[in-house]
């Protein structure tokens, strides 16, 4: 293989076998309250982040963060009707 | 509260800010068409959006600067699209097209620092404009510099990409270190209180902040060695002669034989 050849690697690109997900929250201003606006797939949080950025740009954020699926803890609702996907 | 302007510059000290502003600017032209010929190679859908996110932020960068320029007596319209290739003053780094995905992040990575570090220079200038505008490109080349650390940090978990980014570091760093010009140069921006610290000063802190990838690639980066300038160095656009003809063909409008 050259350096030139365009190389699929799903484990690395995802960060696992298993993708990573990372749920975006964001406000427009300080008194918004901090608003669930999406989610985003990222190897790392680096990538995470900058991805979310990019992504949810359709405002001018006051402030935006990612938190990883994984350490949300569900109290209510589970399955197809539960907002943010569990894995 | 006050604010100095350009018109209260002394010539030679406003020739040269300019010539450091549109060597920001040019670059940042170049690196926002290395981000559209390459958005396709990007890993994922968000690896496109965000490559698309980076290209049109740059552009947005580089307009931005034209227009501060405008203060100058420059016109917009013949910075934008009135020059040959002689005229555009984009970082020698950026010259050669990357030859896969560790050369473009190892190019992208040192572009996107250089040209930072040394618009940093300015974020305390007297005008507050120009302050702004550092300010304002310092907050988005924090998401592009976040970028390319979370592609460091991947690449860092494969031997084989760990290698070939170190190597592309090494190949593309003298190229970077040009940008800052020779290192015992006196910096009448400095001098003229245009700039914050000497340049030597922010040559010195953009290899503190290359050295500190190590953690994130897990190895230590490529020694730099002193950068070599020949006669055809040109010290108001910090590069070595024009841009080559292929990179000319790349970043040059073409709005209007797209017209007929």
């Amino acid at each position: 293989m050259t350096e030139n050849e365009k190389r699929f690697d799903r484990k690395r690109e995802r960060g696992g076998t298993t993708p990573r997900y990372y749920e975006v929250f964001a406000r427009k201003s300080s008194a918004d309250p901090l608003t669930h606006v999406g989610s985003v797939e990222a190897p790392n949080d680096d990538l995470a982040q900058v991805r979310a950025w990019f992504v949810y740009d359709q405002h001018a954020w006051k402030e935006m963060c990612v938190v990883p699926t994984d350490a949300i803890v569900t109290v209510t609702e589970h399955g197809k009707s539960a907002k943010i996907k569990m894995n | 509260m006050t604010t100095a302007t350009t018109s209260d510059l002394a010539p030679a000290v406003a020739s040269l800010l300019q010539d450091d502003l549109l060597a920001v600017a040019d670059t940042k032209l170049v690196l926002g068409n290395w981000y559209t010929e390459c958005v396709m190679n990007g890993r994922s859908l968000p690896d496109f959006a965000t490559l698309l996110g980076m290209c049109t932020a740059s552009f947005g960068q580089t307009r931005a600067i034209y227009r501060y320029l405008t203060n100058f007596g420059h016109d917009f319209g013949a910075l934008e699209r009135g020059r040959d290739a002689g005229a555009i003053r984009s970082m020698e780094l950026l010259d050669e097209a990357p030859v896969g995905w560790e050369d473009f992040l190892a190019a992208v990575w040192l572009g996107e620092l250089a040209s930072w570090m040394l618009l940093s220079g300015f974020l305390h200038n007297p005008d507050r404009q120009l302050a702004g505008l550092a300010k304002k490109v310092g907050q988005e080349s924090y998401f592009h510099l976040k970028y390319t650390d979370g592609w460091m940090r991947i690449i860092g978990e494969g031997a084989a990409e760990r290698a070939t980014f170190l190597r592309m570091v090494e190949k593309r760093l003298p190229f970077a270190l040009r940008w800052f010009g020779p290192a015992e140069a006196a910096d009448p921006l400095h001098t003229a209180g245009q700039r914050d610290m000497p340049i030597g000063k922010i040559r010195e802190a953009f290899l503190r902040e290359i050295g500190k990838a190590a953690s994130l690639v897990g190895a230590p980066l490529p020694t730099a060695r002193p950068a070599s300038f020949e006669t055809s160095w040109r010290p108001d656009a910090r590069r070595h002669g024009p841009i080559p003809a292929g990179l000319w063909e790349v970043v040059r409008f073409k709005d209007q034989e797209l017209a007929f």
